[in-house]
């Protein structure tokens, strides 16, 4: 046949022998072993394609041709150049290591023209992520002879750029600034050279929107939909402007609720009382799947694995009510074979896994899967959760992946802050949420206060806690705190006496229903009192009995817990109410009852307007004999604003220490409000707050037995009002509050601004 | 307190068991019943469809309050031979071995997780 | 940090210069300074037969250092460009290896475990008898060994919390999968617990005697006749029992 150049006849023939031309570095016989043809053997056009591939899969070559010549075939390679060095020239955002990292190309790599690209597109996409948009990169190939190269990206990173405007279009039931805050992208503002939050990051504004939305739907508006979130990047200026269209719709309230069933034995009436919405109340999509969640493990718990519940809402458009009807039949009945716990690389199976009620062999049910998913995403130990289903060995089989990725949950910060009440303090603290990847919690901290004026005085503590959340298995936790706090003598009034108290605690945390916990607790510590300041022992020696005393004392506290947000609660009540009895042993027994409410709720949304209002109170008696002086309640600053830290309560007329009361009261109203005038961004806070409390009944035996002069004894009202300023400063909380005590008596020590925060950097 | 007890394992339909009466084929059995929750052979000679109800309480732990175990025994040309049920009765409380063979694998060290942490302040 | 002055200019090194040398830090123990030399053959003359067995040099000191990444890659690259040579068995057992080395414990993911079951596996095929094989082999026989020991602790998991389904199937992959491994003892003794916490005395019985019957010495066999005695039960094998078809289907 004609000698084939390039398109070989169909028909097979076979060569004698293969020629390899053009290769430098690669050996020829490497080359003839990708070549699927063998010398003698017959081949075709398609092994000549299937060797061409092959070739070029090895992405040693930037060209293969092969042909037939005479009896010989030939294979004509050029080679890739190798990289002798990869460089980098004017990055400063990102150090060349970190570059070096993102590139694919690396020193002795092969060059190819595609991995040149896509390394342009990686270093791109790198500086677009941490806000530098303008970045340009430029790819230079230099040539060292021998078919070696140098690779040196030049890169122009162009200043930073920034997020200048975030404007909500449509958006009537809530303030800009209160849906700042519901979003992560930042604007930068003045501040932004510190923040890192005002980057734009296209994946960031997609879980904004999801955000928005679930903001949207859980506050009763049901129709509410995104238009567009577009982001137009203004060359000159170097920043983006952000524009989120919305349409709110109405506001819903629930209209009927009801349920409806296709299972025999299911009661939908009784149903009915576990359904969390209620005719008249704002709709919230969380009300909906908490619902589901809670009929669904009922309906399970009578027999039905398979429960399926789905709501069905039927708007009233005119009326603005959604009538929801919870429809509960049996789905598939399927079992779950098989749970992949996946990418845990820190993370210990057991962990993931104890968080499914469901095993392997239980009835698949999707609620139940979503608890779990949710139950995984609350403990934080994780960047993102996904549990996703596959169809199982046999048509009735499911296997449910849950797929982790970790991240780091351990955290050493030093904290600093300054407090009129304890003077300035700084603290080194380690805490892990996931020790070991076992789920426990540690926390070891040093802390030093410095007086600063004699009203203060100086602290010195150390702390190591330790929690196990799942003790003996079981959805119990469990820990213990070691400490060592040492106050040293303050000014005549506050804390005349050095006190040292080391010591220890034993607790253990019970659910006992949906937000509602019982606390166990063992505590005991030695507590050693002395250097009492002289112009106190000079009076009355006996007043403040110095000496070691040990403490050991069994306590319970019931806690409720739903507030949103610990830093900057919006909604929520936290109440608490709990008992210690101190006389396990030790030498000193009472008995304290100690009981707290805070409700918070958001008043005009609009103006992101919150309301606070607080109850506190407690009892303390000696049991068997008088209690101490040390251990009466005393009331101060940190409860009624405007006094000092042991500000009022029945004194010792003659040296004017406090000597505290049996029984204490107090109350807060407060409102916080974001600064009017300036942008909300900001994250300034005004609050205006009225504080009463009294504190009285100071123990008549330690009164007598210590030869006290009792005054002020009379459970005589104190209050005052104020205004405070918060700041949510990238640094901290800081809030200042000026109070001016409006109910106070002449020998009360007052103290009008208070300063309290704190940083963790 | 603490969460109701929770139900585990195969849910067997009502009157689910007259439908395979003994000489019935294993497809029937696996038509009515579906796949066992485990089988005893490889030739799946006996299957078995277990259920639970385990009740878990942070004081007193976990705690079998109802277990069922079905047995459907075949005969060699796969027909039922027999169906057994175990209740909680026939079960035995004892302790499992605490020992376990070892296996090799590095741990989490402590100074690498805390030394992961180092570097991670904590973010405004 | 940017590096705004130019590349310094190319010094050329003769091949054998930078691989002696690296030879001599090698000999010292120095791998760092080594690992540099050898990079540098690599880099300046990618042509010549220095090239080769530096960079089958640079895996194995990246390997020693425990740079398994960089390991991985040199040894990797060394395999596509010479897949013939005699080093090309080593280069695939140093990539094996730099996975091993990275094997977690066995409640954590194990995809580093199947990730050295895979390159070791790649070896014994691909150069049976080369002098690594072997060495192959049982590292393959270690990994398999621990994702029995993963699938052991799931079955524990689920045993201790009386969920016996979970435990059964899990104990079963063991015995059906992971015969070779020193689990399947183990494995047995968990399913005699089970069963017979159950109360389905002839499978506890079974699985007993299939442990006896194969490991007659073992402690596990012991606590499972112990188990079963203190309700006057011998250990008696169902032949038609999944578990002793499965023996007799093996090797064992």
């Amino acid at each position: 046949g004609l000698p084939g150049i390039g398109a070989a006849p169909a028909h097979a023939e076979s060569v004698s022998r293969i020629t390899v031309s053009g290769n430098t570095r690669v050996e020829a016989e490497t080359i003839v072993s990708y070549v699927t043809i063998k010398p003698g053997r017959p081949f075709t056009s398609i092994d000549i394609d299937d060797s061409i591939k092959a070739l070029f899969a090895t992405g040693l070559f930037s060209d293969v041709q092969i042909s037939r010549a005479g009896g010989a075939l030939q294979v004509r390679v050029v080679e890739n150049p190798v990289i002798a060095r990869v460089a980098f020239e004017g990055n400063d955002r990102h150090s060349d290591t970190v570059l070096g990292a993102t590139v694919e190309l690396q020193p002795r790599s092969v060059l190819t023209q595609a991995k040149v690209q896509s390394d342009t597109q990686r270093i791109q996409e790198l500086y677009r992520r941490t806000g530098r948009y303008n970045a340009k990169v430029e790819p230079k190939v230099v040539d060292l002879g021998q078919n070696r190269v140098d690779l040196i990206f030049q890169i122009d990173e162009g200043p930073r750029t920034e997020v200048s405007r975030i404007s909500f279009v449509g958006n009537k039931a809530f303030s800009d600034g209160r849906l700042q805050d519901v979003i992560a992208t930042k604007e930068s503002g003045i501040l932004g050279w510190l923040k890192s939050s005002d980057n734009y990051d296209p994946d960031k504004l997609n879980a904004d929107q999801e955000a928005l939305k679930r903001f949207y739907y859980n506050h009763g508006y049901a129709d509410f939909r995104i238009i567009s979130a577009v982001a137009d990047f203004d060359r000159e200026q170097n920043a983006f402007f952000i524009t989120i269209t919305v349409e709110e719709g109405e506001q819903y309230v629930y209209g009927d609720i009801n349920v409806e069933t296709t299972l025999s034995e299911v009661n939908a009436k009784d149903l009915l009382s576990l359904a969390r919405t209620h005719k008249g109340d704002v709709y919230s999509a969380k009300d909906v799947e908490k619902t589901l969640e809670d009929i669904t493990v009922a309906v399970a718990e009578k027999g039905y694995a398979f429960v399926q519940v789905r709501p069905r809402g039927d708007r009233d458009y005119a009326g603005h009510k959604i009538s929801i009807t919870y429809f509960i039949d049996e789905g598939a009945r399927a079992y779950i074979e098989k749970i992949n716990v996946i990418g845990n690389t820190r993370t210990r199976d057991y962990v993931i896994r104890r968080e499914f009620d469901l095993g392997e062999g239980d009835a698949y049910n999707q609620v139940l899967i979503e608890k779990a998913e949710r139950r995984l995403k609350a403990l934080g130990y994780f960047k993102n959760v996904r549990v996703y289903s596959e169809p199982g060995s046999s048509p009735d089989r499911v296997v449910v992946n849950v797929q982790v990725e970790d991240q780091t949950t351990g955290e050493i910060s030093v904290g600093g802050g300054y407090s009129t009440t304890s003077g300035f303090i700084a603290e080194l603290s380690i805490s892990e949420k996931n020790f070991l990847g076992r789920g426990q919690q540690v926390r070891a901290s040093v802390g030093r206060g410095f007086s600063t004026d004699s009203s203060s005085s100086d602290t010195q503590t150390y702390e190591l806690s330790f929690t196990e959340p799942y003790l003996f298995d079981r959805r119990l936790s469990g820990g213990f705190d070691v400490y060592r706090r040492q106050y040293a003598a303050g000014s005549d009034v506050i804390h005349p006496y050095e006190e040292v108290l080391t010591g220890g605690a034993i607790r253990f945390g019970i659910p006992v229903m949906e937000d509602l916990t019982l606390g166990l607790r063992y505590s005991a510590y030695q507590q050693e009192i002395s250097d009492v300041q002289d112009d106190i022992t000079k009076i009355n020696p006996k007043l403040i009995p110095t000496g070691d005393s040990f403490v050991s004392s069994v306590s319970y506290t019931l806690t409720y817990d739903t507030i949103d947000n610990k830093l900057f609660p919006r909604n929520g009540i936290y109440a608490q109410f709990g008992q210690e009895f101190a006389g396990v042993g030790g030498d000193v027994s009472f008995l304290r009852t100690s009981v707290k409410a805070d409700y918070y709720k958001e008043l005009m949304s609009d103006w992101s307007l919150v309301g606070h209002v607080g109850l506190k109170g407690g009892q303390i008696t000696g049991i068997g004999d008088d209690l101490r002086f040390i251990d009466h309640f005393r009331l101060g600053g940190d409860t009624v604003r405007g006094f000092a830290s042991e500000g009022f309560g029945p004194r010792d007329k003659a040296t004017g220490y406090l000597l505290g009361g049996q029984y204490y009261v107090a109350a807060t109203a407060e409102t916080l409000f974001p600064m009017p005038v300036i942008p909300e961004e900001f994250g300034l806070y005004g609050s205006l707050f009225a504080d009463a409390g009294t504190v009285w009944s100071a123990d008549s035996g330690t009164v007598d037995s210590s030869g006290a002069t009792l005054q002020g004894d009379d459970a005589k009202l104190r209050a005052s009002v104020g205004v405070g300023l918060i700041w949510q400063s990238p640094f901290g909380l800081l809030r200042a509050d000026f109070a001016y005590p409006v109910l106070k008596e002449d020998y009360d020590e007052t103290q009008i601004f208070r300063f309290s925060g704190g940083t963790k950097f | 307190c603490g969460a109701p007890p929770i139900n585990h394992g195969y849910v067997l339909a009502e009157n689910a068991l007259d439908q395979v009466p003994v000489g019935s084929s294993r497809e029937q059995v696996m038509l009515v019943l579906g796949t066992p929750s485990t089988t005893s052979s490889v030739a799946g000679s006996t299957f078995y469809y277990i259920s639970q109800t385990i009740d878990e309480s942070p004081l007193w732990g976990r705690e079998i309050t109802d277990q069922r175990v079905l047995a459907v025994y075949f005969d060699d040309e796969g027909k039922v031979r027999q169906i057994a049920n175990y209740g909680l009765k026939d079960g035995k409380v004892f302790d499992f071995i605490e020992r376990k063979t070892r296996t090799s694998g590095a741990e989490v060290s402590l100074i690498g997780q805390m030394l992961g942490s180092v570097g991670r302040v904590s973010p405004f | 940090c940017s590096s705004d002055e130019p590349l310094e200019p190319f010094v050329e090194i003769p091949a054998e210069v930078s691989y002696n040398a690296g030879i001599a830090y090698l000999q010292q123990g120095d791998y760092k300074n080594a690992t540099k030399k050898f990079e540098e053959v690599d880099t300046q003359h990618p042509y010549s037969e220095w090239a080769r067995k530096s960079l089958i040099l640079t895996a194995y000191t990246n390997y020693t250092r425990g740079n398994f990444t960089e390991a991985v890659t040199s040894a990797k690259r060394y395999v596509t460009l010479y897949p013939g040579s005699e080093d090309a068995a080593y280069a695939q057992f140093i990539i094996g290896q730099s996975y091993f080395a990275q094997i977690p414990d066995v409640t954590r993911d194990q995809d580093m475990t199947k990730k050295a079951m895979d390159a070791m596996s790649e070896l014994v095929q691909r150069y049976p008898d080369s002098p690594y094989a072997g060495e192959g082999r049982k590292k393959l026989d270690v990994a398999r060994d621990q994702l029995g020991g993963k699938e052991m602790e799931i079955g524990r998991y689920y045993l201790n919390r009386r969920q016996y389904i979970g435990a059964i199937n899990r104990f079963r992959v063991v015995v059906t999968e992971y015969q070779t491994t020193r689990h399947v003892e183990e494995a047995l003794e968990r399913l005699t617990e089970a069963y017979y916490a159950m109360g389905v005395v002839d499978e506890a019985q079974t699985a007993a005697a299939v442990l006896g019957h194969n490991y007659p010495e073992s402690r596990w066999y012991k606590d499972a006749y112990k188990l079963l005695q203190t309700q006057g039960l011998e250990p008696r094998e169902n032949t038609s029992s999944w578990i002793s078809k499965a023996f007799r289907a093996a090797i064992l």
